[in-house]
């Protein structure tokens, strides 16, 4: 008894193909039912030719300033690096100039005492 | 609690710790009276980042420029004021006073002390140091028509001092820091 039940249930709700005529209504009721915004975007994905060449000649302008920018940084850092290390030797040569005016003096004090030992 | 207690006495006694601990730098005034007077003037303040900086643009290939950089090493600062002028007696004695009596506070020992009868050229060289390391350095020398100032900041190797011997000028003078920690402080 359960067995007929279950077979013309089977008969009943087999896997029928959709017509020709309900898969073109679904289809058309896709394309109709396409969210407005995403339309819209979508049709002015095309940039009018004049805003692409402003847009380009914006982003061009922003990378050559970004490099020049970059190059004087670059070049002052240079310059002061330079400047640094001249003055780093000139402090050294008037520091060894003393040092040197130091050691003269302390050598013609030394000489003087040997040559005054030497004579007694 | 007892943490809190040692945190709340570091805290009030760093400042006093850090005010007690000898300080190699010192308090160049600005000479512009002289230096308006002055024929030639050396005007020379090389802090912590310029010495860095200068540092990356000595080529280490070359002799002179590797025991430069090798000096710069640990150093902190590098002051120098020099003056010449065309007569003698423009500047007074009074004038370094301001620098030299700062070299009277606890730390500082006089390692080399020359006077010139001859050509009137005085040069003191002041060392001072911390664990028998040399962190500072002053040298003044007055003769009649030029001062000099130069005070170096840092740890000071003298020994890589040396090695510029012959480099800039930099003669033998024995500076040795053991010697400065023997001699009687002022």
């Amino acid at each position: 008894m359960s067995k007929d039940i279950e077979s013309q249930m089977r008969a009943a709700l087999r896997p029928v193909a959709p017509s020709e005529e309900f898969s073109q209504r679904l289809a058309a009721s896709v394309a109709s039912a396409r969210p407005p915004a995403l339309r819209g975007r979508r049709s002015g994905a095309r940039l009018h030719p004049l805003a692409w060449w402003f847009s380009a000649s914006l982003a061009a302008s922003l990378l050559l300033a970004v490099g020049v920018h970059q190059h004087l940084q670059q070049q002052r850092l240079q310059q002061s690096g330079l400047e640094a290390r001249r003055e780093v030797m000139q402090a050294l040569k008037v520091t060894s100039q003393k040092l040197n005016l130091a050691y003269e003096a302390v050598k013609s004090q030394s000489s003087s005492l040997t040559d005054e030992g030497n004579s007694v | 609690m007892r943490k809190c207690t040692s945190i709340l006495f570091f805290v009030l006694w760093a400042p006093a710790l850090a005010l007690a601990a000898p300080n190699p730098k010192l308090a160049i005034p600005s000479f512009s009276a002289l230096a308006q007077k002055a024929t030639e003037s050396v005007t020379i303040t090389l802090d912590p980042g310029l010495l860095g900086l200068a540092a990356k643009f000595l080529d280490s290939s070359d002799p002179q420029d590797a025991a430069t950089k090798d000096v710069l090493k640990g150093l902190q600062g590098i002051y120098v004021r020099s003056y010449t002028f065309d007569k003698d007696s423009v500047y007074q004695q009074s004038d370094i006073e301001a620098v030299r009596s700062q070299l009277a506070a606890p730390g500082w020992n006089r390692l080399v002390e020359t006077r010139s009868r001859k050509t009137h050229a005085d040069v003191d060289i002041y060392i001072m140091l911390d664990h028998n390391q040399a962190i500072g350095l002053a040298l003044i020398a007055s003769e009649p028509r030029q001062f000099t100032i130069v005070n170096i900041v840092g740890a000071i190797d003298l020994d890589k001092l040396h090695k510029l011997e012959g480099q800039f000028g930099v003669p033998k003078l024995d500076l040795d820091p053991s010697k400065a920690a023997q001699a009687p402080q002022k």
